[in-house]
């Protein structure tokens, strides 16, 4: 890649104007956009040059000929003497007390609710014999809709995590030795009560509390030991927004959004698709203005942005700005509106006025290269849809820019999209960086006694600058109450195991109106405790007042005593509880938080955030590993980078034309210093990202997280800076230099590229990719059927008639946001191995469904499309007519069936596919990867027990959900009902949190499904081939 | 005396060599054939239930132990928790009964010996054929006459498909029964 690579950096760009669409050339790198001839060369193949020939005994397992061969020998000899149990089938280990309801073979289902993230979304746990299998949406709940999102599904695996803490642990020299409960319970209960006696104190330190009667578990503790202080973080908050809104209108927090009224959405360095706010709902609401069928009210996302997020990917209209100039952009629209079209009771504010002296639109699109006409554009659009355009500012930004767009959302009358019915609870609000500090003080002059930590990992995210990690080495007892070992729990003296979500009771309230329960699903898998029942015990001042129910109990308690008497409900408390356990949701009435007027005073007040001209560094959240809590989680670091298609790595994303200014290319290293603080990080060379920027994801680089997760990627945590500058997450004032070495970044990003080398831009010609804009959509409704019929396929084959069930598939490409969900729910559902970094630098990824991410246009502005790609189950499928043992074939429901126990692995199937969605297992990955980790008890139990766990040499694929579709008849069947395919939900479906995937029966014409294959914005990828595909794609369309 | 003996060999003695070992192998193949698919595999069990007494003559019925051959994939060995609705009251002084409550009492699951046993990649499922109407007895033989629990037929693809082609024939006593699909998916995922 490197030399050829280089060349590139030296040419020049070409202009092309972005809002051009029409003769557009796709490309999924920058390689392939300069038509490097190793690129070209790599699409007409199925495998990378050298995959299939590399054959190490290294490699290999450790048996060798010799030792196969004595082991051959030995096992012929047992079981000649061992004949008469040749027809031995083993036992078969019935339960001995049957538990109540469950029978062997049928799943059970329990809503409970998430703590991945701060956001609690409820979910569906689906159980097989009592164990959890799978973590779906609960559709009761009423933020997140039946949906949860990939790092939600994926959590599943660090219930079985092998390397969960299993027992309580006391600090033994410089190593750990185990202790029981009762130990360290009483332990730590006589330096609590001590700390308490001498009047120092006990600091414990969370993440978003977002449960009452953990506050109030919490409330009990400093009720018993004085000294109690409270302290929350997350590594990304939303401080700023918050304290903004307090200056604007006076009290309260800031309103949800009523995205799916929107008509212009104008996301500032916000990726609220991505990473900020609840994402499940924002994507839901979003795409609800993204219907073909409404094009009405279709909206218009237009993204200001440095780096290249996962909103600005479906940006409707993407423009590249420097953070440090939206303050820039606001006060210039705020100009337009206020001053030059005396839009708002504000025309006539003079503090205002003068407040927006200097500013305009034309001096800001100057100073920021930006098309004057995009602004032009912009702004007709915002004055024609006046309340229904709405600002919104992301979290990273500084907090005159909020104020300032709280004032152009006021201005415009956006207000009107603040929503009414619902708002965010607050139960504890996070410790500022102020009281972090002194909290640290504290810890260094020896007034802090004790620190407990819930769950969290201070030590890994909290900004050098705070000194957390230092102090905490001076803190007489350090406790840490944690799942899995980690940088803090390394510095502890005290390590005790927790919960799991799914062994864990909880509520939740994160909005007003409802709450969100949470039950265990299994019982804890070894002596670890919940932490809200550990907190108790300590609260009760003595180790024995632990039980297993102790939590269980005191939330039961609280409940009964506090929820619902008020309620006034008809029913007994214990039928409302099972009722509400049953539902996961128990909702009342709550007036949402209101706002009163614009307070003028906090905008004319502030003064323009200072920036530095350096390089800038902005650091956000990873997509999948969060601020790093799922860094040992083997399917979320193989899950490809929505933008980037980046595994098992952060980097330093940085422009072209920066790239080419500093001489450096992809994988080569760059020193970045914040602050005094410096990073080498490789380098990846983003299209579309602002120049002089260097954007770096935090969650990786962590030394204390487990096999899989420890030494992955580079820790970015320490450019946080202290927040004077610009804010805590973006520095103005950085420098980066060039710097020796490289190291190797592996994405997915070429891997499996539909192409043909003999015809350039075949992609385009081929229509892989088919989009318009919503004006073309509204005068010729058949634009795409006419770009079709272009490619009319003949065939020789007498076609098959399918009179029953045909199953077939729709996705929506405009409600595709490449949010992965999809690719982490087949993973679960279709037990996919993780493969390693090693294993997908040469393409032997696993997953069944990918989302190629494609560009057009200039690599200075591309637009990006994106493609849900899985197997088409093509009517006449290339891969059948050369399986040399039939072990592809078709299903009289036109399944393209693949059967595991008849493949030998030619991989004929695979190299005639001419999707390249087949996956080969050229190792059994369970004994391959990391030195067989998910073999290791209990990781085995999440396997699906209703899908083959497939082994080395055999070729596997998308097989839509078949065990579900087989299921599905079998039980309509027996029930004497007639099976028309309706209601099956396969699992990419299941998870897509905007519904862009439909499925069904085809031949019912009723059927979604149906209906979308006659859509006019329907095509079938490669359909010139005349594989006659099922999955129907509907055109994109750019409300540009 | 060297070419004589040769055209021996070739002539005679290597086909005999051939038949003989090609009539061994056929015959062995037949002969052994019902063994090898298990037929005939009765192993003792720890308890030795008999189903000829408690199916056979006092007619309990299989779905009473066997509670998941209606709803579940899985028929379902019954826990001992089953065996004790009854067996807490009912000849409590066996030996064999006095062996079970120690196995329900100690908390122990009885590892019954498996007599009927398909590859892990087949998902076949028991409520689908039951509810079809098709009888225990046409897979599983006569249980309620055995005292000890044998195979009796065979459970390989090919018997499978026999039936699944060949329905009418096979389950006649089930009128109108349709034959069962004959594509890879509606066994192997």
């Amino acid at each position: 890649m490197a030399d050829s690579d280089k060349e590139h950096l030296h040419k020049e760009l070409p202009v092309i104007q972005p809002t051009e669409m029409k003769g557009q050339h796709y490309w999924k790198s920058l390689r392939q956009f300069y038509n490097d001839p190793s690129a070209i060369e790599a699409k007409a193949h199925e495998f990378m040059e050298g995959v299939v020939d590399d054959f190490k005994l290294s490699n290999l397992t450790d048996m060798s000929r010799r030792k196969f061969l004595a082991l051959l020998a030995a096992s012929a000899s047992f079981a000649a003497s061992g004949c008469s149990l040749y027809q031995s089938k083993g036992e078969v280990i019935p339960y001995n007390k049957e538990p109540v309801g469950v029978i062997p073979g049928i799943p059970d289902y329990y809503a409970s609710t998430c703590s991945g993230c701060k956001h609690a979304c409820g979910i569906l746990v689906k159980t097989r014999e009592g164990r959890p299998i799978k973590i779906n949406g609960n559709d009761e709940h009423p933020v997140s809709k039946g949906k949860a999102c990939a790092r939600g599904q994926g959590s599943i695996l660090n219930l079985y995590d092998p390397e969960r803490l299993r027992e309580p642990m006391k600090k033994d020299g410089s190593g750990f030795s185990s202790v029981s409960w009762q130990a360290a319970d009483t332990a730590i209960i006589e330096e609590l009560n001590k700390a308490a006696s001498a009047g120092k104190e006990i600091a414990v330190v969370m993440n978003t509390l977002n449960s009452p009667t953990a506050k109030r578990v919490l409330d009990d503790l400093a009720a018993k030991y004085q000294t109690v202080k409270l302290y929350s973080y997350e590594l990304f908050d939303d401080l700023t927004r918050q304290s903004a809104w307090t200056k604007s209108y006076g009290a309260g927090s800031y309103p949800l959004i009523d995205w799916d009224k929107a008509k212009l959405i104008l996301s500032l360095e916000s990726d609220f698709l991505g990473n900020e706010g609840n994402t499940i709902e924002n994507a839901r609401l979003y795409t609800a203005t993204r219907n073909n069928a409404d094009l009405k009210n279709f909206s218009r996302l237009v993204v200001f942005e440095s780096g290249m997020s996962l909103t600005g990917m479906n940006a409707d209209l993407r423009l590249r700005l420097r953070p440090e100039l939206q303050y820039d952009l606001v006060m210039s629209l705020l100009n337009e509106f206020v001053v030059k079209r005396q839009t708002s009771r504000y025309a006539l504010d003079k503090g205002i006025i003068d407040a927006l002296q200097g500013y305009s639109i034309e001096k800001f699109a100057a100073e920021s290269e930006i098309d004057p006409k995009s602004m032009d554009s912009i702004i007709s659009y915002m004055a024609k849809y006046k309340n229904a355009s709405i600002l919104y500012a992301g979290d990273r930004l500084p907090e005159q820019v909020h104020v300032a767009v709280n004032l152009l959302n006021d201005v415009l009358g956006s207000t009107a999209l603040y929503r009414k019915d619902q708002s965010e609870a607050v139960i504890l609000p996070y410790s500022s960086l102020e009281e972090w500090k002194t909290l640290v003080a504290g810890m260094n002059s020896g007034n802090v006694a004790v620190v407990v930590h819930l769950g969290t990992n201070p030590v890994y995210h909290l900004p050098k600058s705070v000194g957390y990690a230092d102090a905490l080495a001076k803190v007489p007892t350090v406790v840490t109450l944690s799942q899995t070992e980690s940088e803090t729990s390394a510095a502890s003296d005290w390590v005790l195991p927790t919960n799991h979500d799914l062994e864990s009771w909880n509520d939740f309230k994160t909005r007003t109106g409802f709450y969100s329960l949470q039950q265990p699903v299994i019982y804890p898998l070894y002596v670890n405790r919940q932490k809200e029942a550990v907190l108790l015990t300590w609260a009760a001042g003595s180790e024995s007042a632990y039980h297993d129910t102790l939590y269980h109990d005191y939330m039961m308690a609280r409940w009964e005593k506090e929820v619902y008497p008020p309620l006034r409900l008809a029913v007994g408390f214990k039928e409302f509880w099972f009722s509400g356990l049953d539902v996961g949701v128990v909702s009342f009435n709550e007036q949402a938080e209101g706002f009163d007027s614009f307070n003028v005073a906090a905008f004319t007040s502030s003064v323009a955030p200072s920036a530095a001209k350096g390089f800038t560094v902005t650091l956000a959240e990873s997509y999948f590993l969060g601020d790093g809590r799922f860094a040992n989680n083997g399917w979320l670091q193989e899950l490809p980078h929505p933008v980037t298609k980046v595994v098992w790595d952060n980097y330093a994303a940085l422009a072209p034309a920066t790239a080419k200014e500093l001489n450096v290319d992809y994988n080569d290293l760059v020193e970045v210093t914040v602050e005094g603080n410096n990073l080498k990080l490789p380098v990846w060379i983003q299209p579309g990202m602002a120049e002089k920027v260097v954007a770096v994801e935090l969650g990786y680089g962590r030394t204390h997280a487990g096999t899989v997760g420890s030494d992955v990627g580079f820790n970015a945590n320490i450019l946080q800076t202290s927040g004077g500058a610009f804010s805590q997450w973006i520095n103005s004032s950085a420098s980066v230099s060039r710097a020796d070495g490289t190291f190797e970044i592996i994405t997915t990003m070429e891997h499996h590229s539909l192409d043909n080398k003999l015809v350039e831009n075949m992609q385009f010609n081929r229509g892989i990719i088919r989009e318009g804009t919503v004006e073309e959509y509204g005068k010729e409704p058949n634009f795409i059927q006419q770009e079709r019929k272009e490619d009319e396929p003949t065939t020789i084959y007498k076609n098959y008639e399918y009179n029953g069930i045909k199953w077939g598939m729709a996705i929506d490409l405009n409600k595709c946001t490449g949010c992965s969900a999809c690719v982490i729910s087949c993973n679960v559902e279709n037990n996919i191995p993780v493969v390693g970094k090693d294993q997908v630098k040469v393409s032997r990824e696993m997953q069944w469904i990918r989302i190629d991410r494609y560009y057009s246009g200039p690599p200075v502005e591309p637009r990006i499309s994106l493609q849900p790609m899985l197997c088409q189950q093509c009517d006449d499928a290339p891969c059948e007519n050369v399986c040399p043992v039939a072990a592809t074939t078709h299903s009289p429901d036109g399944l393209n069936m693949m059967v595991y126990n008849r493949c030998i692995g030619t991989r004929y199937c695979s190299n005639n596919c001419p999707y390249k969605v087949r996956r080969f297992n050229f190792f059994n990955y369970r004994h391959h990867f990391d030195g067989e980790y998910y073999l290791k008890q209990p990781a085995p139990m999440v396997s699906n027990p209703e899908v083959t766990v497939r082994t080395r040499g055999v070729m596997e694929k998308c097989t839509f959900c078949v065990q579900r579709l087989v299921q599905a008849k079998q039980d309509a069947l027996q029930e004497g009902k007639e099976f028309t395919g309706s209601g099956v939900v396969v699992a990419c479906q299941e998870a897509c949190p905007t519904r862009a995937i439909t499925f069904g029966n085809v031949n019912d014409k009723e059927s979604e499904v149906a209906k979308l294959r006659e859509h006019p914005l329907g095509y079938y990828v490669l359909e010139q081939l005349d594989t006659k595909p099922n999955v129907t794609y509907l055109a994109k369309l750019r409300n540009v | 005396m060297n070419r004589t003996l040769l055209e021996y060999t070739l002539r005679v003695r290597l086909p005999i060599l051939i038949f003989v070992a090609l009539a061994s192998i056929t015959v062995t193949y037949f002969v052994t054939r019902p063994a090898r698919e298990g037929i005939g595999y009765a192993p003792e069990q720890p308890i030795p239930f008999s189903h000829k007494l408690h199916a056979g003559t006092m007619k309990i019925d299989c779905a009473y132990c066997h509670i998941g051959v209606y709803r579940s994939r899985y028929a379902v060995i019954p826990p001992a928790s089953t065996c004790m609705n009854c067996h807490k009251y009912a000849m409590k002084t066996s030996p064999f009964i006095i062996k079970l409550t120690r196995y329900y009492d100690e908390n122990k699951p009885i590892p019954w010996k498996r007599v009927h046993r398909l590859p892990d990649y087949v998902y076949f499922s028991h409520s689908f054929h039951v509810n079809a109407g098709i009888k225990c007895q046409s897979c599983h033989g006569d249980v309620q006459d055995m005292s000890v629990v044998k195979q009796v037929s065979s459970f390989t693809m090919s018997a499978c498909l026999d039936c699944h082609k060949n329905a009418r024939t096979r389950l006649s006593y089930i009128p109108n029964i349709k034959p069962g699909p004959t594509y890879c998916v509606a066994c192997h995922r």
